[in-house]
């Protein structure tokens, strides 16, 4: 009985034992599964090759029971394979590149104590190295790798392509922000998407706040009124698919004032929601300005030209054809003498602009005296016989200023033989200068036919006459008030178009010249009598002075 | 007005402790808190989780327990608490997403396996439950205390609960050890480096965080404890 006893124990332990195994065995498959599960779910996790590299790393180490671990990684833009995590001690530390998934296997076979795995060797090839630390390894968790491999490559070869999207992505969006060029782009709906910094610029937007808006309403089309909504350039290319190469428009810019603008539309790839039309656009407004003021001076200076030039022909086809008497001979010639003045004028004038649109416009400034200029001015002015219509109210005790002479006597000159052309022959011109503060403020008063109040601001523009100045056809270039403009600005100074003081018809044009800084002392207006103690700083305005006296002695 | 101990009708085979024997019934009790609490502090769970993991801890728990409840309901009311653990533990591995459904349900499966078939339990076996549970999930987890996991809590509260009842130390007073190690535990995970799951990715970023799992087993072990 007892030995009967004895089997049925044996029985029982046996079976006993064959149940734990069978519990163990589940025990372990499920623990695989669940570090399969794990596994998995970090791949899947995303992350650059670094930072995915250093977690799988630790996480096959842990699932061996290695003591360290490493992972090499193959890249398109560089031979061999890269070293991109390790973790844990190893005997040596592990080389940084191999040359391949051969140069790995080499080093790896002369060390025991080192397991290599290659996960992947195709492009990018992705080899594991586990050091044991002595023990051996997990033989669970090896099989586990192994499954793995397939997965943990792809993985990595993921990442490494992410990782050159995410950087072509961030070329592109340098470039899509570097430009000075305005891009817009909208969705199916001509809801803004993306506005890149010039866009952000012109606008006077931030992206943020821009997208989602229309392009009407980012644009300010109902605004600027530069089309209707069916003539919306995005709405044409997200309907037909047809890029649009130029086109222009106005939009309204970070000011709100109107801007014009050229450039591409075009539509990209795709339908329903990841349309996309993109706008390129530069602004054009410089560019059609430049345009509008080269075909203002064509019109003009062909027509200044041409009109004296023809007289000149018809005089001298004259004198030369006919047999004219001395006395008309004469007076031919004068003619011919006072149409060549105005061509000299104009050609002068003409390279007074091409010289003042040189930047920087360089100014030779030197304390000078105001009332020296106008008496140099009244100088020139005796030679055509004129100086008697200039009525100066310039008095001896204003300050200096400190200006180019030579080109504050151009504004001058402009100015008052401006006043003496528009204004009825003998009426007077007026010059008057008070300092304010540290600006001399001057005044030059006609009783001419006016500057219409529309046209004040425009008249100081190159190439612009008012509209009452060309029906009168007196020759003018459309330069003179805008180089006066330009001098005056250079100075730091200020012009303008007004209305006379007491209200008489007539024009009276004010402007500021700065006065000798630190200086309110009264500049003597000729050389005969220096004050004592006059610096030579002032010497060139006393020049200027002086000038007037050859001049209008060679008139005599 | 009745006694603690004599409120319950059902005397067990167990030693009477401090408080109502553990149970099928005071079991199931405790899923149903758990699953409140749980519901509770889903969002907070799973904003834990978007700071080191994939963001849905919270949420994950909460239909799981949800599930746990439903399975309750089912369950014939004489199904001895082994037994009960052992149902819990497979319906939270397949209810539960994530690493912490298996988790969780190897910790119940384990405790489950302990209890065995027993009717009541008491601190001795209680203890060893605790202890089982917590080697289950960190054989399964691969992971040890100071990883930055589940285990983080729940290590140490079993540890703590085993010493008090091998102290001779009650009912009240051992879960009160377990619970203040458990509490513990939860906050010693904040400034470590994660070294499992998916925080691993974070690398030292995962510090001064703490661990969604540490969490919320600290919640379940707060609800299961509540008499």
């Amino acid at each position: 009985m007892t030995d009967h006893a004895n089997r049925l124990q044996a029985r029982v332990d046996e079976l006993e034992a064959q149940t734990r195994r069978a519990f163990d065995d589940a025990q372990r498959q499920a623990d695989a599964l669940f570090s399969q599960y794990q596994l998995s779910q970090l791949l899947a996790s995303g992350g650059g090759p670094s930072e995915l590299g250093s977690a799988v790393v630790v996480e096959l180490t842990r699932l061996t029971g290695a003591a360290a671990g490493a992972i090499w990684l193959g890249d398109a833009s560089q031979p061999g394979i890269v070293r991109i995590s390790a973790s844990g001690a190893f005997e040596e530390p592990p080389p940084e590149t191999f040359d391949g998934v051969d140069g790995a296997r080499r080093w790896a076979d002369g060390r025991p104590e080192l397991t290599l795995l290659v996960l992947s060797d195709e492009p990018p090839a992705t080899v594991l190295v586990l050091g044991s630390g002595g023990s051996a390894l997990d033989a669970d968790g090896l099989r586990i790798i192994l499954l793995a491999r397939h997965e943990i490559a792809v993985a990595f070869g993921g990442t490494r392509l992410r990782e050159v999207l995410e950087r072509e992505r961030a070329e592109l969006g340098a470039v899509v922000d570097g430009t000075t060029d305005v891009i817009v782009q909208v969705d199916g709906d001509r809801r803004v998407t993306r506005l890149n910094l010039a866009g952000e610029r012109a606008l006077g937007i931030s992206a943020g706040t821009a997208a989602g808006q229309t392009c009407a309403d980012l644009l300010g089309c109902a605004v600027v009124g530069d089309h209707a909504d069916d003539g919306c350039p995005f709405g044409e290319v997200l309907a037909s698919g047809q890029a649009i190469e130029y086109r222009e428009a106005a939009i309204r810019g970070s000011d709100g004032t109107k801007l014009r603008v050229g450039g591409s539309y075009s539509r990209s790839f795709g339908d329903g929601t990841a349309i996309r039309a993109t706008a390129i656009l530069r602004d054009v407004t410089a560019v059609r300005a430049l345009e509008q003021l080269r075909e203002g001076f064509v019109a003009t200076v062909s027509h200044e030209l041409r009109t004296p030039l023809a007289l000149v022909r018809g005089y001298s086809e004259t004198l030369l054809h006919l047999e004219l008497d001395p006395t008309d001979q004469r007076r031919y010639i004068e003619h011919i003498h006072q149409v060549s003045a105005r061509l000299t004028d104009l050609v002068t004038q003409i390279l007074d602009v091409t010289h003042l649109d040189a930047n920087p416009l360089n100014l030779e400034r030197a304390p000078a005296s105001f009332l020296a200029l106008v008496a140099r001015l009244r100088g020139d002015l005796a030679m055509s016989g004129e100086d008697a219509r200039l009525v100066s109210n310039v008095t001896q005790d204003l300050p200096p200023i400190e200006v180019d002479a030579g080109r504050v006597g151009r504004v001058l000159d402009n100015l008052v033989a401006n006043a003496l052309k528009y204004a009825p022959p003998d009426s007077p011109v007026v010059i008057d200068a008070a300092a304010e503060g540290e600006w001399l403020v001057v005044t030059i008063d006609d009783e001419g036919i006016g500057v219409p109040e529309a046209e004040r601001a425009i008249v100081l523009e190159p190439f612009h006459r008012a509209w009452n100045v060309r029906e009168s056809r007196i020759p003018g270039t459309g330069l003179g008030l805008y180089i006066c403009r330009r001098l005056v600005e250079a100075h730091g100074g200020r012009l303008s178009i007004g209305d006379r003081a007491d209200g008489q018809p007539g024009t009276r044009v004010t402007f500021t010249l700065p006065l000798l800084p630190g200086r309110h002392r009264p500049v003597p207006a000729t050389p005969a009598s220096p004050p004592a103690g006059a610096s030579e700083a002032i010497a060139p305005a006393a020049d200027a002075a002086e000038a007037v006296a050859p001049e209008a002695a060679a008139r005599g | 007005v009745p006694s603690q101990t004599a409120a319950s009708p059902r005397g067990s085979s167990g030693r009477r402790h401090d408080g109502r024997p553990f149970d099928g019934p005071s079991l199931r009790d405790g899923f149903r808190r758990a699953r409140r609490t749980i519901d509770r502090h889903a969002a907070w769970l799973t904003a834990l989780d978007a700071a080191l993991g994939d963001g849905d801890h919270g949420d994950n728990l909460a239909l799981g327990l949800r599930a746990v409840d439903e399975l309750l309901d089912e369950l014939p009311k004489a199904t001895p608490p082994g037994e009960l653990l052992r149902a819990i533990g497979h319906r939270l591995v397949s209810a539960v997403g994530g690493a912490s459904g298996p988790l969780y349900g190897t910790a119940c499966i384990e405790a489950g396996f302990q209890a065995g078939s027993a009717p009541a339990i008491d601190l001795p076996l209680m203890a060893s439950m605790f202890r089982a549970a917590a080697a289950g999930l960190a054989r399964r987890g691969r992971c040890a205390v100071g990883d930055k996991t589940i285990l983080d809590t729940l290590g140490p509260a079993a540890e703590a609960f085993a010493a008090a009842v091998e102290l001779g130390a009650g009912a009240a007073e051992a879960q009160r050890a377990a619970l203040v190690a458990a509490r513990a535990g939860m906050l010693s995970t904040r400034p470590l480096i994660a070294r499992r799951g998916l925080a691993l990715r974070l690398g030292p970023r995962s510090a001064w965080h703490l661990d969604p799992g540490a969490v919320s087993c600290y919640l379940l072990l707060v609800a299961l404890a509540e008499r």
